[in-house]
């Protein structure tokens, strides 16, 4: 340049420089307009400035309120500058400069700028509004500013100014739009936990989904989950090191709301900040179904250092109620389905006891007889029979086998198969008891028995031999009153080998005589103040009923021990038989 | 029928899978046994190739994190590659770059294994 200033009028070299000044801004303008990054704008305005002007240094300031200032770029200063605040009360409107030295500047700020050996500061204004200052060092050859050099330097940094206004907004378009965006993460990740939870039934893995949901969404390292049984906390997820220590049990327990650890006061030492701070835990959130609390969750820092604030919380707590609840459901599910699955065996237990009771009754010559079996809900293992032997003999049977449901009805029909094959031998009724026991004894091995009442009539001459293993005692009712019980025989059946054979007895029924037989669920029938329906009861009836038809007495018993049961409601199979020689 | 896969192979002595399809909280548990194993077995370098990775859900980015710890204790780590930009945003978004090392091409993920062996930044 100097070479041509030789040859050059002097107006001529100042309309040259013009020229070059006005291509130079026309470059740097549609330089920093093609970018919205702020950082590359910042800096080609210090690199653009410190060429022309050959300085070493030079420092960007933007407004970020009122009268403060911050330091955005730096060039050949101190990165550790970047961030500082400055503030600056009168507002510099033009190029102005700063002292050389410290002590002759006046204000703080200047003072700062000459610490540093920036010693010229020009406004960046947009309209009427100061958007930052640019200032720098004085030049290495020529240290004075022409005239035209700080026109140049005002248009450049106005031109900036209006690029500047452009990029923040863009990041400000762009930060709302990334928070934006992790509002609609934080949705989907609601969703589709949502979703999987609604498909899984496995609480380990319901767990796992939670654990990593949050992980991902959150960024923390350390979470725990517990969830309340009974009055305890059981903690089924503990991503922390070590143990939750047992001293937060009742904290947790009690907690209403979420509460960020590190806000939490109280004494140091054993108190929940310091023991949650212990195993790494920032936040604690209760969780609720139902308006219960059904558990709490933990979190620790995360991998941004954040902490956590009302949001972040929020989306917490909607994830683990989510969670709760489904870990809930999925236990009344699994509630649901055992109970099916009892009902589905008491059903079958219902039908091999339905199929095994007699579906109609014999008739027998010269007498009328009438039964009724009730089971109830748990089914129970009552039984009863009546086989026809042949030449006007019949064989009546009552038993009760303990234990309820399928396996008491397994038991039930074993010992009907074994007295419908035993019977036809030509055995006394002592002797057969004997076998069908050794039979039970050998098919009970949990501790099972039977009690067990048979007798074989004669319909000829009434008379009726029985053996009763452990029964409740039929009752004979005497026509013109009277009544006998029938409590011979011996041993409940399936408790041990017979060692000692059963007593036998004979009784006769005398035209009008009653025999009832009867089961447990009839005289133990409980009302519901507790009290037994007993066998007074029984006896009353039957003195009572003399003469009705056994049809009827059979409904009136059951009309009496429902009535007696009442809201109590049936515990045990009823069942009764009744048998009545016919006047002559 | 599963919209995912993993695939395990070597390179250069490192571990890499290579994703395939939607990592999302249904097919979480299946990256997350594929890690388990790994662990299981002393295999600490790992690169995690995305080249076919189609979607990445916050379950997903969940299995790293569960992980990176137990790596990098044992002077491992879990770098990824070959991100497409959908599945990088969703990543940058939740601020996942701070922790881990991501690289455009699986080579420069190797290289780096190479270079240091080591963590490139401390595990918290």
């Amino acid at each position: 340049m100097s070479t041509r200033k030789k040859f050059l009028p002097r107006d001529t070299t100042s309309e040259f420089q013009r020229r070059f000044d006005f291509r130079s801004l026309f470059e740097f303008s549609s330089i920093i307009n093609s970018s919205t990054d702020l950082g590359f704008i910042l800096g080609h305005l210090l690199l653009t400035i410190m060429g022309k002007l050959l300085s070493l240094r030079g420092v960007v300031l933007l407004g970020s309120e009122e009268t403060s200032f911050r330091i955005r770029s730096v060039r050949g200063l101190d990165h550790g500058l970047l961030g500082t605040e400055i503030v600056i009360r009168r507002i510099p409107r033009k190029l102005i400069s700063v002292p050389a030295t410290e002590g002759a500047a006046r204000s703080r700020w200047a003072k700062f700028f000459s610490a540093h050996g920036i010693r010229t500061i020009i406004p960046m204004t947009e309209g009427e509004r100061v958007v930052g200052l640019v200032g720098f060092a004085p030049g290495q050859i020529r240290r004075k500013l022409s005239i035209e050099q700080v026109e140049y330097l005002t248009s450049l940094a106005n031109i900036a100014a209006v690029s500047i206004v452009r990029a923040t907004a863009y990041a400000e378009v762009d930060l709302s739009n990334r928070a934006l965006n992790r509002k609609i993460q934080e949705l989907n990740t609601l969703f589709e936990l949502s979703k999987e939870l609604n498909a899984v039934l496995d609480p380990e893995r319901m767990v796992k989904l939670l654990m990593f949901s949050v992980m991902g969404q959150i960024g923390a390292h350390r979470c725990f989950l517990s969830l309340r049984r009974g009055d305890g906390l059981v903690h089924v997820l503990r991503k922390i090191d070590g143990d939750i220590p047992a001293g937060l049990n009742r904290y947790l327990g009690g907690l209403k709301e979420p509460v960020i650890v590190s806000t939490l006061t109280g004494p140091s030492g054993r108190g929940p900040r310091d023991l949650l701070g212990g195993i790494g835990i920032e936040a604690v959130i209760p969780l609720r179904a139902r308006n219960e609390l059904k558990g709490v969750f933990g979190v620790g820092g995360r991998m941004n250092d954040r902490t956590y604030s009302q949001a972040d919380l929020d989306f917490l707590s909607s994830l683990g109620n989510l969670a709760v609840i489904a870990l809930e459901n999925t236990r009344l599910f699994r509630e649901a389905l055992d109970k099916q699955k009892l009902e589905d065996e008491l059903l079958i237990a219902r039908e091999i006891q339905r199929g095994l009771l007699p579906a109609d009754l014999p008739k027998v010559r010269g007498f009328s007889m009438a039964a009724v079996n009730i089971s109830s809900k748990q089914v129970g293992g009552d039984y009863y029979d009546v086989i026809p032997l042949g030449g006007g003999r019949w064989v009546f049977a009552i038993g009760d086998v303990s234990g309820k449901g399928t396996p008491a009805s397994l038991l039930m029909a074993s010992l009907q198969a074994s007295i419908r094959a035993l019977v036809p031998l030509d055995l006394s009724l002592s002797e057969l008891t004997g076998r069908v026991n050794d039979l039970m004894v050998q098919n009970t091995n949990h501790g099972r028995f039977i009690t067990f009442f048979w007798g074989i009539l004669s319909e000829g001459d009434g008379t009726f031999t029985y053996v009763n293993a452990g029964h409740n005692p039929p009752v004979l009712c005497r026509k013109g009153g009277g009544l006998e019980r029938l409590d011979r025989g011996g041993l409940i059946l399936g408790v041990m080998a017979t060692q000692s054979p059963y007593d036998q007895a004979t009784v006769e029924l005398r035209p009008g005589d009653t025999l009832c037989l009867y089961t447990d669920g009839v005289s133990e029938a409980m009302s519901p103040s507790g009290e037994e329906f007993g066998e007074g009861r029984i006896d009353e009836m039957l003195s009572a009923s003399e003469g009705d038809p056994v049809e009827a007495v059979k409904d009136s018993f059951v009309n009496a021990v429902t009535t007696f049961a009442g809201a109590a409601g049936q515990y045990d199979d009823i069942t009764l038989l009744f048998l009545r020689r016919e006047d002559a | 029928m599963s919209t995912f896969k993993i695939e395990h192979r070597e390179n250069n002595a490192i571990n890499v899978l290579d994703l395939k399809g939607y990592l999302d909280a249904h097919t979480a548990p299946e990256l997350e046994k594929t890690f388990q194993s790994l662990i299981d077995t002393n295999r600490f370098r790992i690169i995690v190739n995305c080249r076919d990775l189609t979607y990445i859900s916050s379950a997903g980015l969940g299995v790293f994190m569960a992980y990176i710890e137990d790596v990098r204790r044992n002077q491992g780590d879990i770098k990824l590659s070959n991100m497409s930009p959908k599945v990088f945003n969703v990543f940058d978004l939740l601020g996942f770059p701070l922790l881990y090392e991501i690289t455009p091409d699986e080579a420069d993920a190797v290289k780096k294994f190479q270079e240091t062996g080591k963590p490139p930044k401390a595990g918290k």
